[in-house]
């Protein structure tokens, strides 16, 4: 029998996967995007509420923040929801019975989530700062720090959604961390405010981390530990796909 | 119906009380954090708002979605069926969402009063304030659940209540924090009422306008009843 193999034949495939992605993706996309405005944009605006008066530097952590949140929604709802429901419709039965390598299915589906959670993550920036009057100062560090975030939180949300592997337990973890994650995480507020255990705590999840890196590429001065926080959400990353590869790697 | 509903329930109801507890007193300690020094009018609003959306989760909320999913799984018509005055039906699910949210109140409020040193008054007109608003919460969803025949669009609606009761409702900050467009649209709202009528039941002087916010939550209250009853009561 003649295998296939090979960097073209990978290529190929690759591309095939990412009209496939691309294609099951459309019509849930604004969807997307919605949700991701929603809660990152409506988020950083409601913070504001509740806060009342805000000073300068405390709406520039609010609005520097909000991207962080989008790019939490996509990889935390958007992508574990898209996994589970494709668990619940055998799809990825599916794909993986397709003659393609597998490593180019779900590198195709990475790269079709980190890109499409870019423009919520946009918009929401955009929004936040226009809320509060605020000019941010880009950097050109913004195009790696995007798309290293997004890709983070694409391959978290996928390897945890397969490892767990049953998508009603996967949904009620998601429904928890969700508001976990938008009350308690150091990324609206200084992570010195958290107690110290909990601090510690997010001293190893990436999520303030990855609030960091965002924060860095549209301020000056707020950040000081950048390069661990670079080297963290990279670590999660390559740790994420780790788990992605035990599992799809296994014969069933 | 009480024993039809725990039962129905059972593996739902200990979630949404964890759901509960989170949103409650989660919700009072996290939102602290937002502050570098948390100002006690600004401790009070979140301690006495929060148990507001304890009291009207259950109704506004689980209410609209799981009816949504008996009519996505077809048992709707069978329940609607049953030999039972809908009244009743709508009464059990009163006691049943009160039951499950009045622990969360007490325990909202308790983590809140220690967690900002507060001292708050508790009224004998806690009773009214709390019942009332928890009806209103529970008629809410039932006219959503019941009105809105299509089960997405239930939920959808349920969902963007949520957002709405949680980030642009003055429940558990001033209502002067928000624009002023949107202070005027809550003044009709029921979500800023419910909040004014508990918290004038918990604590001295901070709310204004009692009267009043009885009235529109009433109003709400009564509106709802209407809607369920058109609902439920027409043939099809």
């Amino acid at each position: 029998m003649n295998v296939r193999r090979g960097v073209r034949y990978w290529a190929a495939s690759y591309a095939a996967m990412l009209r496939f992605d691309l294609a099951a993706q459309r019509n849930w996309l604004p969807m997307f995007a919605l949700m991701q405005i929603l809660f990152g944009a409506g988020m950083a605006i409601i913070y504001g509420f509740y806060i009342g008066r805000l000073s300068r530097d405390a709406a520039l952590f609010i609005v520097s923040g909000a991207p962080a949140l989008a790019v939490l929604t996509a990889g935390l709802i958007g992508v574990v929801m898209m996994v589970t429901e494709r668990q619940q419709a055998g799809t990825w039965d599916f794909i993986w019975s397709l003659p393609t390598p597998r490593s180019a299915a779900v590198a195709s589906t990475f790269t079709v989530f980190t890109l499409l959670a870019v423009p919520g993550i946009i918009a929401t920036l955009a929004l936040a700062a226009w809320r509060y009057g605020l000019t941010l100062t880009v950097s050109p560090m913004a195009v790696p720090a995007l798309l290293l975030s997004s890709l983070m939180a694409t391959s978290v949300g996928f390897a945890s959604a397969l490892l767990i592997a049953r998508p009603l337990v996967t949904n009620a973890i998601v429904n928890a961390l969700i508001f976990v994650v938008l009350i308690f995480s150091p990324v609206q507020f200084p992570i010195s405010r958290l107690p110290l255990w909990l601090a510690d705590v997010h001293r190893v999840l990436p999520i303030y981390y990855l609030g960091q890196v965002l924060r860095a590429s549209v301020t000056q001065g707020l950040v000081s530990n950048l390069v661990l926080s670079y080297a963290v959400v990279a670590a999660w990353t390559v740790a994420a796909w780790a788990g992605t590869a035990w599992v799809v790697a296994r014969r069933r | 119906m009480v024993a039809w509903d725990l039962a129905d329930f059972r593996l739902y109801l200990p979630v949404l009380g964890a759901v509960l507890i989170l949103q409650g007193a989660g919700f009072a300690l996290g939102m602290g954090l937002l502050f570098s020094k948390m100002p006690e009018a600004a401790a009070v609003f979140l301690v006495t708002g929060a148990p507001v959306m304890n009291l009207i989760t259950a109704g506004l909320i689980f209410e609209p979605q799981v009816v949504a999913e008996q009519r996505i799984r077809g048992s709707y018509e069978f329940l609607q069926s049953l030999p039972v005055p809908r009244s009743a039906a709508a009464l059990a699910w009163y006691t049943v969402a009160l039951g499950t949210a009045l622990p969360a109140v007490a325990l909202t409020l308790v983590t809140g009063e220690a967690r900002y040193h507060l001292n708050l008054t508790v009224t004998p007109m806690v009773v009214p304030a709390m019942l009332l608003t928890c009806l209103t919460g529970v008629l809410l969803g039932l006219a959503i659940a019941h009105g809105i025949t299509v089960p997405m669009a239930a939920m959808l609606a349920s969902t963007t209540l949520i957002f709405v009761m949680f980030g642009f409702s003055p429940v558990a900050f001033p209502a002067a924090q928000l624009p002023g467009w949107l202070a005027a649209v809550n003044q009709w709202l029921p979500f800023g009422s419910m909040a004014t009528i508990v918290r004038a039941a918990l604590a001295n002087g901070v709310a204004s306008g009692v009267p009043r916010a009885y009235l529109v939550v009433a109003a709400w209250a009564a509106g709802s009843a209407l809607v369920v009853a058109w609902a439920q009561g027409h043939r099809r």
